[in-house]
Order: structure tokens, then sequence, then C-alpha cells
């Protein structure tokens, strides 16, 4: 060859380096200006199915404010404008994306997904006081003032799925984890089942971690399966659909929990509805007549379900609603500071020590955990799929959980080696 | 027992996947000097094109793999003759033009597809083999080994036993010796970089309705690639197909048995120890600097 393997692999290297400056980012823009919302997600990558349905889902909610003639704060109507940046789930990007927001576009809030992204913004906007959101309740931390949970409050509702699990099938007594193996979302969630299932008297037989340079999870299945586990726990989503193929092909027949089962009818098109009938998670589709009970937080669900599977077929997923119900958690706060300042704003959202969230009334709470009682934890759905739709049968406290199991979840926290501050 | 045979079938059918795209890798370094970093996203295109056209459109799974290997096939033969051919003498040129390539593919698979969520593709091929009781094996998994097979035995034969063949293996071994007998080099690198992409769109077609189909899944592929590269020896064919067999039984045993986190340490240990003990790989050959 013409070539030594010296300069292959040089050349690999140096190849790895430049491919590794990532991809060009894409900014929408939408809407009347007024009051501007910051979307610092991930629209593009592994991690996009997280972040852009949620851009989606605003746009629908903004869209029917402005068009109902935008909101009242103080003495000023204003319309709202959601500005969005697309970080890649890439760090620096998310910085640069957040700064931008803030100093060109004088955004009053910026809400974005969770994890390493935000632990890179924070001590800037912390320092700038620009109230930013998060779905991973563990990025809280004691000096992230600015920084608050409304609405999803990962991985913590996962205990009412087993919760509703052991209570409504008593047989099951074993249970199998699967997860990858970030400190952010797998091992969080892995934990928490950990501590769910222990409450619930369900003994955990296996927990298999793995990375996200999975191509082929039949090895991963069937070294699961072989431990005859009555339940399959799949404690985060980014490779639901290859592992419920694979549970499918190899003939499972116990039960399945999922914290989320996002494009559930992709896995239904790729196994069979019998199949996937039965498995229960913890997000609910927005055309749920359980989400039209009182006490639910969410103008118009059906509506809003509709609206946007029109414009999105596709593209439903977990965060669709989430990011709305910040937005909506916002304009209440400003409401009722009379002012779309950020400082003003959280002033307001936290002198509320039981605000309305999306699933009925909350409380603050984190800082036995993460040092700050900044995520809202009330009540939250469990979902079970009934003739291949995902339905509600019930909501159930996570709070109350907390208040009486916090220990145990803190037990397997620090077993993972995620941080606990309290 | 059973789970250690359903091992074996399992790492079978990932070895031949791993080939298929490694094989193609080798082919195109070995004979035109240049390290393909797209070579993840031909994958990727073979993919995204079974999706689009299988589960968007209604064409035959079948139909569309052909479709998947003609197009990736145009892309590899667009890239040898307006990046590759004109940077020859450079192959760190090469290289960088094959990074610019990488996210261009990327970026139109994400105009093509859209953002958001990884596409699936429903398995043409339903239900699933039992053998002995407890084997169980899709159909799916069963055609991707048997065409991976029958596709790496069809390169064989082609390049031992036709004029094509050994005129290739002749360019890889030394270009310069290769054109002073006659055989026309450029032509070469055409067959060469054209077999390898028709691989990668066939590896790419195989695999869509086993994975998740993202524009970025090149990234797995090409880091897959380069470890039964180097571990199988740079430029050797045969290398990669023993690599490829190798590593994913590796792989498949310790996911099975420790997990999948320590499998894919182990898969880099690997290729950290025939680095050290045979740096030249398995099959490789040591050339002199």
């Amino acid at each position: 060859m013409g070539i030594s393997r010296r300069d292959f692999v040089r050349n690999t290297a140096a190849g790895a380096l430049i491919a590794s400056t990532g991809l060009p980012s894409r900014v929408f823009a939408a809407g009347q200006k007024t009051v501007k919302i910051g979307m610092n997600i991930p629209m593009t990558g592994d991690y996009a199915p997280w972040g852009l349905p949620g851009l989606y889902g605003c746009q629908v909610v903004v869209d029917d404010i402005n068009a109902a003639g935008g909101v009242n704060i103080g003495d000023q109507n204003y319309a709202i404008e959601i500005v969005s940046y697309d970080h890649g789930y890439d760090i620096e990007k998310a910085v640069q994306g957040y700064k931008q927001m803030v100093s060109e576009s004088d955004v009053k809030m910026v809400m974005m997904l969770g994890g390493s992204t935000v632990g890179a913004v924070m001590p800037w906007a912390d320092r700038k006081k620009i109230l930013t959101t998060t779905l991973l309740a563990s990025d809280i931390t004691p000096d992230t003032e600015y920084l608050i949970a409304t609405s999803e409050s990962h991985p913590l509702y996962n205990v009412t799925g087993v919760e509703w699990l052991a209570q409504h099938h008593p047989e099951v007594k074993t249970a199998a984890i699967v997860t990858n193996n970030d400190a952010e979302y797998g091992l969080q969630s892995a934990a928490t089942y950990q501590a769910a299932f222990e409450v619930a008297g369900i003994e955990v037989v296996d927990i298999n971690l793995h990375g996200f340079d999975v191509t082929d999870f039949a090895p991963i299945v069937s070294s699961v399966l072989a431990k005859n586990p009555d339940v399959f726990c799949m404690a985060t989503s980014f490779y639901c659909t290859p592992l419920m193929e694979q549970l499918y092909h190899q003939g499972y027949k116990g039960k399945i929990i999922s914290c989320t089962l996002d494009y559930y009818d992709e896995i239904i098109a790729k196994t069979s509805k019998e199949f996937v009938n039965g498995t229960i998670f913890q997000f609910p589709d927005f055309d749920d007549p359980k989400l039209n009970e009182k006490g639910i937080n969410f103008p118009n669900p059906g509506d809003f379900d509709a609206k946007f599977r029109k414009d999105h077929p596709n593209d439903w997923s977990a965060v669709a609603w989430e990011y709305p119900a910040n937005l909506l958690n916002w304009i209440e706060g400003a409401k009722a500071a009379g002012s779309v300042e950020p400082t003003e704003v959280l002033k307001a959202l936290r002198s509320n020590k039981n605000p309305e969230f999306v699933f009925g009334e909350g409380r603050w709470w984190g800082k036995e955990f993460w040092g700050r009682d900044s995520v809202v934890v009330g009540r939250w759905p469990v979902v079970v799929v009934q003739d291949g739709k995902a339905r509600i049968q019930e909501y159930r406290s996570v709070s109350g959980w907390l208040d009486k199991h916090a220990a145990v979840l803190a037990k397997y926290m620090k077993s993972h080696g995620l941080r606990i501050t309290g | 027992m059973e789970l250690f045979l359903l091992s074996i079938v399992n790492g079978l059918i990932q070895g031949g996947f791993f080939a298929l795209f490694a094989v193609g890798l080798v082919l195109i370094f070995g004979v035109m000097g240049v390290v393909n970093f797209a070579h993840g996203e031909l994958v990727m295109v073979g993919a995204f094109t079974i999706w689009l056209l299988h589960a968007q459109y209604g064409l035959g799974y079948i139909p569309a793999i052909m479709v998947a290997i003609i197009l990736v096939t145009i892309i590899g033969l667009l890239m040898e003759r307006f990046l590759f051919r004109p940077t020859r003498s450079d192959p760190l040129a090469g290289l960088i033009c094959s990074i610019g390539v990488l996210f261009i593919l990327q970026v139109a698979a994400t105009l093509v597809g859209g953002d958001g969520p990884s596409k699936q593709v429903p398995p043409p091929f339903e239900g699933t083999l039992v053998l002995f009781e407890f084997l169980r094996i899709p159909y799916q998994r069963v055609f991707s080994l048997l065409i991976s097979v029958t596709a790496l035995g069809t390169l064989w034969f082609f390049l031992t036993r036709s004029k094509f063949g050994w005129a290739l293996r002749a360019v890889a071994q030394d270009r310069e010796a290769a054109s002073l007998q006659g055989i026309n080099s450029n032509r070469i690198s055409i067959i060469a970089i054209g077999v390898g992409a028709a691989l990668a769109g066939l590896a790419g077609g195989l695999v869509a309705p086993l994975t998740n189909i993202n524009p970025h899944m090149g990234h797995n592929v090409i880091i897959t690639a380069f470890i039964v590269t180097i571990v199988g020896g740079v430029g050797s064919l045969l290398g990669a197909v023993l690599a490829a067999v190798l590593y994913a039984m590796l792989h498949t045993f310790m996911t099975v048995y420790f997990g999948g986190t320590i499998a894919t340490i182990c898969g880099l240990i690997l290729m950290v120890v025939v680095l050290i003990v045979k740096p030249s790989g398995i099959m490789g050959v040591r050339v002199s600097e």
C-alpha cells in the first residue's frame, strides 16, 4: 500500500478533530415582536426529539395567544415572540446561542432541555439575572438562582408508573432496567426506577447500562431476558423502538414500563398493537379525555393536540407540551408580577407556595436533593397503551412519594455517583 | 447454552454488517490512499434512501435497496472525480474534502428527512425464524446476514478471479508499478470507490429496518469502521472481514455477559492491544517508512 498505518492513524485523528467541530446551526424565528422568549434547544442531532417538538408546541400556543390579542401584563398588552436557537446539544453552541438571545434579542426567559448545556450557561445566566427553565430537575444546584423546572421534573415522576404497576399487577416480582449510561438522563432515571421498585417490593435483577454507540440491541435484550424479569424497564427513551422490536422478536411476554414512549405508533408498526398494548409510561397524548378534567392547567389540550398534529403529524414527543407549559407558567408569573422583567417574574413565581402546573397544584421542591427549591412537583399521570393508543389511567402524587421515600431515592442516586447536595 | 448460541448468531449478523462498510473503506484507502471520512455518511444515505422510498413512498424493499446502491455509488464516483482525483498528491487534502462531504451529506439528509425524530423503517420481512425451539432470529436479520455474506463472497470472487480484481490489487500494492504495467489507475480508482460506495449503500439498506435512522448515524459507523480497519490491518480486505467478525463477536459477548459499557471499552482495548502487539494489524503488512 502507498500509505503506512502511521499515516492512516494520523490522518484519521486529524479528521476526527476537524469533524468534531460540528454542523452549522439553524435559527427559527416567528411571530410579532413584543416580549421575546428564548428557546435554546437541540433541533438537530440525537437530542432533537426533545427540542424541536417543543418549539412546534410553543408556536401553536403563541399563535393562539397572539391571535386572541396578546397577553396583558401590568398596564401593557404584549404579543409574544419565540426566538429559537439550535445548539444541537453542543455546549459551546448552547453558550453562544444563549448569549446571542440575551444580548441581541433581549429575551426575558430562556427555555432549555437540560443537562450539560444548561450547566454551561447558568453561571452567565445567573450573573445577568436571566430566568431559565430546564426539564431536568437534577440541573438545579445551590448556585442556580435563576433556574427553575416548572413543567417536567425528570426523572422524579417515574415513581408513579412503578407504584401503579405494583398495585395493578401484584404478580410482578422482578424487574430489569436498561438505559444509556449518561449521568444526565440515563443514570438519574435508573436510580429513580431502582428506588421506586424497592419501595414497591419489586426486586431489580439486572441493570444493563449501555453507551450511545450501540447499533444492535439484540445482545442487550438477550442478556436481560436471560434473567427472566417480570418487568422490562426502559429508563430513558433514546432507543425504545429498537429495544421494543427486539423484545417482540425474542418473544418477551412480561410487562414493559418506560419513562417515555415517543413515537409509539412507529413501535406498533415495527411490532404489533397487541405487543405494545399494556406498556406503561409517563407522557400522555393531549387528546386524552382525562386532560379535560378539573385541575388541569393547560388551555384546551385537545385543540392543542389537534393543531400540533395537523401541522406536524409525525413530530409529537414528550416535550411537545412541556416547553409550552413552561411558557404558560411564565405568563402567569409575569401577570402576577405585573412585569416581564426576569427578576420580578421569578419573585412572583416563587412567592406562590402552591403553583399550578400543568397537571394540577404543585409545590416547590428540591432543596434537600439539589440545594434549592426550584422544582415544581405535584401529581403526574400514569399512561398505558390501550388498543394502540396512549391513555391516562390515573394521576399519582410525586410529592407524596418523595415525602415518604426521598431517602431511598437519595441512596440510589449516590450509588450511581450522582450529585446530591442536601 | 441458549444465550451462548444466540450470541454467536448475533455476532455473525453484526460482523457481516461491519464487514460490508469496513471493506469498502479499506478498498478506497488501499487504492486511492484516501481516508474517506464520509464513508459512514454513505451508509447513512443508503439507510435514508430506504426510509424515503420504501417507508414513505411504498417502493418495494429490494428495489429500494437497488436504488440506494446506485445512488450511493454515484455519490462515490462524484467524490472520486471531483475531490479525490484532483487532490491525489495530498492525502490530507483528500481527507479534508471527505469531511466536507460528510457535512454536506448530513445537511442534505436533514433537508430531505426533516429535523426531529429518528426515522423508522417497518421490517419488510416480518416474523421470526425459530430454531431448536429457543433460537429466535427475526427474518430481517437472517436476510441481512445472507446478503452480507453473498456480497462479500462476490467481492472476493471479483478480486481474486477477475482481471479488474487483479488490476485493483496491483494498484493497491504499488500504483506506479501498476501504471508501468499498463494498468489505468484512474479507471481502477473509479472501480474501487464505486465498489466501496456500493457496499456502503448496501450496508445502509440492510441496517435501515433494524436501527434508528438519522443524519448523524454515520458517526458510529465510521468509528467502528476505523477500529475494524486498524485491527484487521490497514489495506487488508481479508483482515477487515476477520476483524469485523472478531470485533462483532467480542462486542456481542461482552454486551451479553458484562454489559454494553464494558463492551465498548473492550472494543477499544482490542484496537490498542493490536496496535501494541502487531502494529500492522492482524493481516496487515509492515511498510517501511
